[in-house]
Order: C-alpha cells, then sequence, then structure tokens
C-alpha cells in the first residue's frame, strides 16, 4: 500500500507529551489480595465450568476413544462435508470417520461455509472459566468460527488453572509472534439482544463440543 | 439554552412519562443487575479486581505516548497499517479512501462505538459502499434507521413484537415473535453479507501494546466473522485504549464480562495482530489501525479529570443510573448515554452544547460504586457543572438566582428575611390553590410533585426554641 501521509501522528504525540508533564492521582488499594480464589482441581473444575456455559465436553481415557467420540458426534449431524485441522492424530483419528463424510482438510483452504462441522486443535484448555484457547495455528481464523458445531480435540495436559497461567503459556510459547490471531473460546455464539432472553447460535457455532483425553496419545 | 438541552428536557419528559418504555427498561436492567451481582460473587475480592482495573488503565493513560508507539511498533512489524486521526474528519476520510482505493462495495461491522462517534456509516453510504451492522443489536436499531439506545444493548428499548414487525417489513420471509427464530433469520440474512463482503470493520476494546495486538470482546461470533473473511479488516479505536500488557486481560476480561453482562467471561475474546501470516491458511490481506484523538488528549492534559479516559465501556454505570433507566438511551442525544456519556460528552463535543448533562444526575453515586476501574463518576459530574459555570455556559435566570441567594446567605439577617418570605410566599400561593401554576417560582417541581405544607416556623426558630434562646 502507498504510504499515507500522516501529519496528524506527531501532532497527537505532542499534545499527548505535554498533557502528561502534570501527573494524575491514583486511588489507593489494598495490596496483595487475590483476585479469584485458586483452582484446585483443574478437570473438576473445567468440567463444571463447561456445564455452565454450555460446552459439551467429553473425557475419554485416550485419543482413540476420542476419535471414536468424535465419530459418535459427527453420527447425530446432518449430512455434508467436514472441515479438518490438519495434523498427524487427526489424519490418524480420520479414519474412524472418513467413509461418512467428504473432508476438506485444513492445508486445502479456508473452510468453506457449507462445512457441517469444523474439527481442530486448541494451544490450551482454562479450567477456571471452561474456556478453550485457538490460534491461527488451529486450522485458522475461520475453522473454529463458520460451522454450526466445532469440535476439539484436546488432552488433559493442555489444561491451565486459570487465565494468568493461560497468558503465561502464550508468553512463553511466543504465540503472538507465531499467529496473528489467536481466540479464548467460552461457550457456543450466543446474543441477549432481544428482551435480554439468551438464544444460543447468533453468528457462530450452535455447539461447542471438547472431546479431552487424559492420555497425550 | 443550548438545543440540545431543549432537546433533552423535551425528550426526558416525554420518555419518563412513558410507563410501557419503562416497564421494558426495568425488566432489562432487573435481569442484569441479577446476572452481576452473581457474577461478582464469582471473584474472591471483587474490590481487588477493581482496583487492579485501575492500575492498569492508570499505567497505561499516564504513559500513553508510550504503550501506543509500542504497539504500533509492533502491527508495523507483523505488516499492519496504523493512522492516527486528529478528529472524526480524519478518520472518515482514511477509511473512505481506504475503501474506494480497493473498490469495496459491502462493509460488515461489529459494534464499534468510535465508529458511532465519528459519524462513519452515513459518510461511507454517501460513496455507495454498503455497511451493514452485524451484531444482532446493532443490526436491529439500523433496520430501524436509529442510533444505539445503549452501548452494550443497543435494542434494549424494543419489546419481540416490535422486532418481529421489524423484521417482517424489512427481511420479507420472516413471521414469528419467537427470540430463537428472529436470531436464525437475522444469522440467515447476515450470512450471505459475511461472505461477500470485501472489508471488515470492527472496534477494539483494548489494544495490547506488549503484544502489538487488539483485543475484541463478543458474544455472538459477529466480531470473529467480521475480522476473518474479508479482504481488509479496518480498527477503530480511541487512542485510551491501549493497555500495557496481555497478561493484563486475565483481570480485565472477567472483570469487564461481569460489569457487561455478568458473564464470568465473554464467548469470544479475540486477539489479532495483524493480516493473514505467512503461513496461515485464511484471515485478511490487509489490517489498518486508525487511532482517534478526538478531544481526548484535551481530556488527558485536565489533570483532575484524566481518569475518564480509564473507561473501558462495559456499560454498568449506565446500568445503575435511575436518570438513565427513567430517560432512556436515546433522550441523552449522544453517542454515550448514562453517567459515562454525561462526563465524557462535554468534552468531546463541547461544554456549551452539553454542559446540560452533567445536570442529569442525581448524584446519588451508584455509577461510582459499580465502575469496574473506579472512576468516581458523579465527582466527574461536578466538575463539569463547575466548569460549565466557569464557562459562562449556564442561563442566566440560574446565575442570577444563585448570585441573589450567595448574597442572601452570606449575612444570618438577609438569611432569615429570605426564609420568611419564602414560607409567606408558599402560604399564600397554596391557600390560593396557585402553586405549580405558571404564577408558582418554584414550579418546575410542584408542577408535577404536591408540595408538603409551608412549616410555621424556621428552623433557626426552632433550634433556638428547643435549646433556651440560643
Amino acid at each position: 500500500m502507498e504510504p499515507v501521509e500522516n501529519l496528524g501522528r506527531e501532532r497527537i504525540l505532542e499534545r499527548i507529551r505535554a498533557a502528561l508533564r502534570e501527573p494524575a492521582p491514583r486511588h489507593a488499594g489494598v495490596p496483595g489480595k487475590a483476585i479469584f480464589a485458586p483452582v484446585e482441581d483443574p478437570l473438576d473444575r473445567f468440567q463444571k465450568e463447561c456445564t455452565a456455559n454450555v460446552t459439551e465436553c467429553t473425557v475419554t481415557p485416550d485419543l482413540r476413544a476420542s476419535g471414536r467420540a468424535i465419530a459418535g458426534a459427527l453420527a447425530e449431524l446432518p449430512p455434508g462435508g467436514i472441515f479438518v485441522q490438519d495434523t498427524p492424530e487427526l489424519r490418524r483419528l480420520s479414519v474412524d470417520w472418513q467413509y461418512d463424510r467428504n473432508i476438506q482438510w485444513s492445508s486445502e483452504g479456508a473452510p468453506q461455509e457449507s462445512a457441517q462441522a469444523t474439527i481442530t486443535t486448541a494451544e490450551a484448555l482454562v479450567a477456571l472459566t471452561g474456556s478453550v484457547l485457538v490460534s491461527a495455528a488451529c486450522g485458522g481464523r475461520g475453522a473454529s468460527v463458520v460451522a454450526p458445531v466445532h469440535i476439539v480435540l484436546a488432552t488433559s495436559e493442555q489444561l491451565v488453572p486459570d487465565l494468568e497461567a493461560a497468558f503465561t503459556y502464550i508468553r512463553q510459547r511466543e504465540l503472538p509472534l507465531k499467529n496473528s490471531y489467536l481466540c479464548l473460546i467460552t461457550g457456543s455464539s450466543r446474543t441477549a439482544d432481544i428482551e435480554k432472553i439468551l438464544v444460543m447460535g447468533a453468528h457462530g457455532p450452535r455447539r461447542l463440543i471438547v472431546v479431552l483425553s487424559m492420555k497425550p496419545s | 439554552m443550548s438545543t440540545a438541552s431543549r432537546e433533552f428536557l423535551r425528550n426526558a419528559a416525554e420518555k419518563s412519562a412513558d410507563l410501557v418504555h419503562r416497564g421494558i427498561i426495568r425488566k432489562g436492567i432487573d435481569q442484569y443487575n441479577a446476572a452481576a451481582g452473581r457474577g461478582r460473587e464469582r471473584f474472591s475480592d471483587w474490590e481487588a479486581a477493581r482496583q487492579r482495573c485501575h492500575e492498569i488503565k492508570w499505567e497505561a493513560v499516564n504513559n500513553l505516548d508510550r504503550y501506543l508507539l509500542e504497539f504500533e511498533r509492533r502491527v508495523k512489524e507483523r505488516g499492519g497499517h496504523v493512522f492516527w486521526a486528529e478528529n472524526s474528519e480524519e478518520a472518515r476520510r482514511y477509511v473512505a479512501d481506504l475503501a474506494t482505493s480497493r473498490g469495496v462495495k459491502k462493509i460488515v461491522k461489529s459494534k464499534s462505538m468510535v465508529s458511532e462517534e465519528i459519524h462513519l456509516a452515513p459518510a461511507l453510504e454517501k460513496l455507495g459502499i454498503k455497511v451493514v451492522e452485524t451484531d444482532l443489536g446493532e443490526y436491529i436499531v439500523q433496520l430501524r434507521n436509529e442510533t444505539p439506545y445503549h452501548i452494550v444493548t443497543p435494542a434494549m428499548h424494543l419489546t419481540r413484537s416490535d422486532i418481529a414487525a421489524l423484521f417482517k417489513e424489512k427481511l420479507g420471509d420472516v413471521d414469528t415473535d419467537d427470540p430463537p427464530e428472529l436470531v436464525a433469520a437475522a444469522r440467515r440474512a447476515l450470512r450471505r453479507d459475511f461472505f461477500s463482503a470485501e472489508m471488515g470493520i470492527s472496534g477494539a476494546n483494548f489494544l495490547v501494546a506488549d503484544a502489538g495486538m487488539i483485543a475484541l470482546t463478543t458474544n455472538e461470533g459477529n466480531g470473529r466473522l467480521s475480522t476473518s473473511l474479508p479482504r481488509i479488516h479496518l480498527v477503530l479505536a480511541g487512542i485510551e485504549k491501549v493497555i500495557p500488557r496481555l497478561q493484563d486481560l486475565a483481570t480485565i476480561w472477567p472483570v469487564l464480562a461481569t460489569s457487561g453482562t455478568g458473564q464470568p467471561i465473554t464467548c469470544y475474546n479475540t486477539l489479532i495482530g495483524g493480516p493473514r501470516g505467512p503461513n496461515e491458511i485464511d484471515g485478511p490481506e490487509e489490517f489498518h489501525v486508525v487511532l482517534l484523538d478526538n478531544g481526548r488528549s484535551e481530556l488527558l492534559a485536565d489533570v483532575s479529570e484524566r481518569e475518564v479516559l480509564h473507561c473501558v465501556r462495559c456499560g454498568a454505570c449506565i446500568n445503575a443510573c435511575p436518570v438513565f433507566r427513567t430517560v432512556g438511551g436515546h433522550t441523552y442525544g449522544t453517542t454515550y448515554m448514562g453517567p459515562i456519556g454525561s462526563v465524557l460528552t462535554p468534552h468531546l463535543r463541547g461544554i456549551k452544547e452539553f454542559n446540560h448533562l452533567s445536570y442529569a444526575s442525581s448524584l446519588c453515586g451508584a455509577c461510582t460504586d459499580v465502575c469496574p476501574v473506579k472512576i468516581e463518576l458523579h465527582h466527574h459530574l461536578l466538575h463539569n457543572r463547575r466548569d460549565a459555570v466557569n464557562a459562562s455556559a449556564r442561563p442566566w435566570m440560574e446565575r442570577l438566582t444563585f448570585l441573589m441567594w450567595g448574597w442572601a446567605v452570606k449575612n444570618p439577617r438577609r438569611y432569615a428575611l429570605a426564609g420568611r418570605m419564602a414560607r409567606t410566599g408558599m402560604r399564600v400561593l397554596q391557600a390560593l390553590k396557585l402553586d405549580g401554576t405558571v404564577l408558582d417560582p418554584a414550579r418546575a417541581w410542584t408542577k408535577n410533585h404536591a408540595a408538603p405544607p409551608a412549616p410555621q416556623k424556621s428552623f433557626r426558630e426552632l433550634w433556638g426554641k428547643q435549646n433556651g434562646a440560643g
């Protein structure tokens, strides 16, 4: 893009600097108080929060069982293709459902509007809020939002207790450097814009399914 | 009296007498209050959370140049563009030039109060560009040619039957007042727009300096679709939206959700730092951020008012305000309504025209109590009143009254005489049944309220009698 002349930039910065020469007062608080109670049992808390925020969480003993659980979830859906993040695990697990569904892999491009479901991995799961952290690397930006159903393949190792831990993870893995996009997903899409009545499935997925394996393989 | 002030009084009188309207708003706010109360209990110490948010925003606003430059540098490193707009006109022109030079015909928008502030959509429509609001509440008010009633729940003033009638008229294929079916109809209509628009516009709840990413909070998913599918993503944000670190969101996200809707955390908290990366499978080719000043740097220069820039636009003060609940969101005639709007608007749009909003408050302090970043809103309303008086922006009758009152109160004899005259006058008016008529100097109050009987004796007389002639 041709550079746009931005004379306002220096003027705004100059006004800000001049304004800040005089310091502003701040409110005193009592230091050292915990904002959230520590999460004792992350798996138990994650499941409880999922129930509260309407995420369907299925815990399985291992990845093979997760593959079967995904096959079960897919069997209930209307006919049509699905979009799957292209990873070695999902390629391996897809043997359980590839004959029933036309699969579009993320390596083939962005998901179609017509996809009945998308299946992706996650970066982490947050117990405190029952949330799923995804990045652009989890099948792209559209993978977790365009279809009516989003299925997440995760393992118990990915559970972090709270948001502080999630951001520590994000920083340590340098996710903002590696991705143009991150999203903390908590439950399925909803709106309460009509008379404050909660309706699920506004523009994003109506269902969010987390298949959580207790073993990483 | 300014035009805006006259309109405010007329609309406030009309709306506060509309009991159906008050019922709708009361129901919505009762539901919010119940949810927000439950939400605050999820924190082990809500006050500690408010204090933390205050400290984060204090640090950001009091080092604004440094954090904005850090944000800008990181966005540019990822291939994004940052434009600094001094006022609404510059911001509108940047967006319009970008859209026309890229051949944009249709824009999908997720909620952005800044876009309302700079009146962006009408300017783009004039150029023949279709602008579609995609937040359901915004979509509804756009179809009605209205402005948002409330910054978080734009269609708060409408019942499901209002929306059913609107959809039947505008969308054609819908004939239901069932909320899930109405939502499904909007979803169907907007899907076509998401997949055909060339440009998406969003606001930003925060600009995260150490990551060079914008943080966007939505429940519906419209914000994610608007920023993922079109070829160009443009962000509109006030310069005060910056926060120092990603880690700060660990506190701010749950606090914002609790104050905004009572949720533990909003469904989608998205971080976007640029266009589609080299190894990414989707996302826009271009990423632009417009940083808007529009009076904010002047507010920054006012040390006693600076913390108004800490606002995270959660809407909690609006919901808590008894004046808002009575007069309604549209009566304010401003982009930002309720206590925060009354504090902010005179700074953004002029103290002469908008100082009356500082008087649209009982100074009860409910707004200050609920503010998640601890802005002392009702104190700022008083500051604005002071500034309005100093700027000679108040009506001459009010100034004369206060001049006379000031003269009387400085001398005990004058004060006693004035009190006696007022009591006598009140008794005469009440005896002649003229209270509340045009002959009554207190008509503004007494035309709608029954005054108590005028006292026989003054407070000082009663005090003197009970405590021995003192």
